[in-house]
């Protein structure tokens, strides 16, 4: 193919793209965004950037190059500034497309299927997600390290040169850091060596070896769960998420709830089912003729869709993005040759890829559309505190009326603090409008206590902004008026020891809050609000120096109501632990419990001369 | 090989295009508080929403919120409350998905600690749900009114949330 045909074609590609998913563009920040931009808050020294680089984080994930260092760096450079991050997505997905285009032209051989590929894996509906969430950057990332290795082999093949050949391996061992799936990378070159290529197959089987290796490492530094959605099943629901993923990946599968016609609707319920069997039918004709090369399409959909099959319950739309590029590019092929047969060859490729894109597009496009408005929301939050903490310096900020998407996209990620703001909270009762999520985290923890709550708005240490608009508005003086009123001064079901407003709440043994944490002595006590008391478990979360250990584990002995359970270990230096206990079936008093901490030792570091024994953060009551 | 070399060139450029740090935008708030309460509150105004107490969701369509079992409402007396009493009238509707899975349903009210008699709906639609205010139940600028529903829809009976009403705007009307 020319450079000016190619060009061309990248261009159009990339217009439809630019076109399609502008709104993701101008998106903002949400959700786990605001975790990967503060992973450089508390990053010092050499060895905690090394920790924060490359430590695995949930679910065992360790992606330097498309999680942490860029949302690190990106921060340093441009702050909340959401564009320079956008920018950086789509560039990277505009040079997918030309990646796409110069491998469907060398395995399909035609330009027109080069040209129909990258517009169909454009259209779908799996890349909303990540063209408008910069968390989800790892899965344009990872479409290019693959497409970029394989791209190598291509030319390698091609070529006969040891250069491509080492440049494959390059690409490939660099694509470990933006996102695990790397590891079918060996399968994906397997397959199209030994579907097209026999004769380099063997080249490709030390390939295996690199992916065996990272696996072992990975599986050492991450062990997998076995509970929650993140809990891998190897059993016959492989077969049916396989078959979700497989129906979803003609992207139309959630045109029914959006605002279309209801022909429209029935269109996108049978999309998938056409489609299949139009494939199926482009499949049989070509495998009877014997060639094999145009599995391979099919290769890389299971080989990249494998690895999340085993996670049953956790089945994301996004897990598409890039096994559909091997659905996009045989379909590019599949209307090629429809086209070049006969009239009625044409007239079934031309409705098939209007079926194809009149059903998934607007998915795609309600996708970006929803997460920009949705990170605008956040944005009009976020900013919206900052001037009001700009307002009102120093001042506790209490926000009513926050709402549920609200309050998991832009607050549960705790972004004020990229903005030095650490007092802002809802007002007390909020949480019992805002819907659960206990797998994404607890919003009583967000709730300034309605005593202190009471006692700021008395001494004007408190601004209320009503939160349920697009803007925030000052409601201080409204909500003061109303606060004797709604507000009962009950102890709340969670303490943030190292937060003063709790302080009503910790008996003796305590030191004064310091740097997020609370310093216990030998003994210590608290208090804790019950709402209800059937099936509550205190969860505790505290803070061990390497100090505190010098001379072995520390036990901690804990009583609950009066009642002594048996002592818990902290032997990690310089780590976070965490403990949960179960209450008593039956409690003393029906409004409180009261929780008694020993540790077995203390320590007086001297240049501070207090008796300490461990530092903590929280503790929560929650239901089991 | 010189071709990829490039792309990624480009791909380079383009990212460090806003290289300059721009300052992050400014999002105003909204300081000019009116300190009064009102007396006539619409569910749909923002303005509004911090005297929709407890028990309401997030406001939809902007003109109405669903409730949950319980839930309170704070409104300023009306002008001359305290001698001649007001009217109270809570505009909502009765949803037909809750109608069919629960039946009827009674709504109460208290108003300032004191019991209004309840009224019991058993058609969806739109209902007020009215009450006369004696002048003696007014001893203070502004009233708290706690409403509850003998049945409403459980969490996860139809969605997520535990859902009552729809209301549309609650009012003190001075006589």
């Amino acid at each position: 193919m020319s450079r000016s045909r190619f060009s061309a074609l990248w261009l159009a590609a990339s217009l439809f793209c630019l076109w399609l998913y502008w709104p993701g563009m101008k998106a903002w920040f949400q959700q786990d965004d605001f975790a990967w931009l503060g992973l450089g808050l508390h990053v010092h020294t050499p060895a905690e950037l090394l920790n924060a680089l490359f430590a695995p984080k949930a679910q065992g994930t360790i992606r330097p190059w498309s999680e942490r260092a860029f949302f690190m760096s990106f921060f340093a450079l441009f702050g909340l500034d959401a564009l320079p991050y956008r920018i950086l997505v789509f560039a990277t997905q505009l040079a997918n497309l030309g990646l796409l285009i110069a491998i469907a032209r060398r395995v399909t051989g035609s330009t027109m299927a080069a040209a129909l590929a990258p517009l169909f894996w454009t259209a779908n509906s799996a890349l909303g997600l990540p063209m408008s969430w910069t968390s989800a950057y790892n899965q344009i990332l990872c479409a290019t390290f693959l497409l970029g290795a394989f791209y190598c082999l291509l030319r390698w093949i091609e070529s006969g040169s040891w250069r491509w050949y080492a440049a494959q391996w390059t690409v490939f061992l660099l694509g470990f850091g933006a996102l695990e799936i790397n590891v079918v990378y060996p399968a994906i070159a397997a397959a199209y060596a030994l579907l097209a290529s026999r004769r380099h197959f063997l080249h490709t089987l030390p390939l295996f070896a690199a992916s065996g290796a990272y696996a072992l490492l990975h599986r050492a530094l991450a062990p997998g769960t076995r509970e929650g959605p993140y809990a891998m099943r190897f059993d016959g629901s492989i077969l049916s998420t396989l078959a979700t993923y497989w129906y979803g990946g003609f992207g139309s599968m959630r045109l029914a709830s959006l605002e279309v016609p209801p022909w429209l609707s029935a269109l996108g319920l049978a999309a998938p089912w056409i489609l299949s069997l139009a494939m199926a039918l482009f499949l049989g004709l070509r495998l009877r003729r014997g060639q094999w090369a145009v599995l391979w399409p099919l290769a890389w959909f299971l080989a990249v869709i494998g690895p999340v099959l085993p996670l049953r319950d956790h089945i994301s739309d996004y897990y598409n993005a890039i096994p559909t590029l091997g659905l996009a590019l045989l379909g590019g092929w599949a209307f090629t040759a429809a086209w070049n047969a006969h009239l009625a060859g044409k007239a079934a490729a031309v409705f098939c890829a209007a079926l194809y894109l009149a059903t998934s597009a607007p998915v795609a496009r309600a996708t970006v559309r929803y997460n920009f408005e949705r990170s605008r929301a956040v944005r009009d939050l976020v900013l919206g505190v900052a001037r009001a903490h700009e307002i009102h310096p120093g001042k506790v900020i209490l926000l009513n009326g926050v709402g549920t998407d609200r309050f998991w996209a832009g607050m549960n990620d705790k972004p004020f603090r990229l903005l030095g703001i650490d007092d802002v909270w809802l007002t007390p009762g909020s949480e019992n409008t805002i819907q659960a999520f206990p797998a994404l985290g607890d919003v009583s923890q967000f709730v300034y206590p309605a005593a202190a709550t009471l006692r700021a708005l008395r001494q004007k240490q408190a601004v209320v902004y009503e939160a349920g608009g697009p803007r925030l508005r000052n409601v201080t003086q409204t909500y003061a008026n109303m606060a004797p009123l709604r507000l009962k001064a009950t102890l709340p079901g969670h303490i943030d020891a190292g937060n003063p407003a709790f302080a009503e709440q910790l008996g003796d043994g305590w030191y004064p809050a310091e740097g997020g944490y609370r310093w216990m002595a030998k003994r210590a006590s608290l208090r804790l609000g019950v709402a209800s008391s059937t099936g509550l478990r205190l969860f505790l979360k505290g803070f061990c120096p390497a100090t505190q250990l010098s001379k072995g584990p520390l036990h901690l002995q804990i009583f609950i109501d009066g009642q002594v359970y048996p002592p818990v270990t902290v032997s990690r230096p310089d780590e976070e632990f965490s403990f949960s206990f179960t209450l008593p079936a039956v409690l003393k008093n029906k409004d409180f419990v009261e929780v008694v901490l020993e540790v077995d030792r203390t320590v007086v570091p001297p240049a501070d001369g207090r008796e300490l024994g461990l530092a903590f953060g929280n503790f929560a009551l929650r239901r089991l | 090989m010189r071709r990829l070399t490039l792309l990624a060139a480009a791909a380079l450029v383009l990212a460090a295009t806003p290289a300059c740090k721009r300052q992050t935008a400014k999002v105003e708030t909204i300081e000019n508080e009116q300190p009064q309460l009102a007396s006539a509150v619409s569910a749909g105004d923002p303005a509004h929403a911090v005297q929709f107490v407890q028990g309401f969701y997030d406001i939809e369509q902007g003109s109405w919120r669903w409730t949950r079992g319980k839930f309170s409402i704070t409104l300023q007396a009306p002008a001359g409350a305290a001698q001649k009493g007001a009217a109270l009238e809570l505009k909502f509707s009765l949803p037909e998905a809750v109608v069919k899975k629960v039946g009827p349903v009674a709504l109460s009210a208290v108003f300032d600690g004191n019991p209004l008699p309840p009224e019991k709906y058993d058609k969806d639609g739109e209902h007020v749900f009215q009450r006369d205010i004696p002048a003696g139940l007014f001893r203070g600028p502004s009233v708290n009114i706690e409403f509850s529903l003998d049945k409403f829809l459980a969490a996860g009976a139809v969605e997520e949330r535990e859902l009552g009403i729809i209301v549309q705007s609650a009012a003190l009307m001075a006589k």
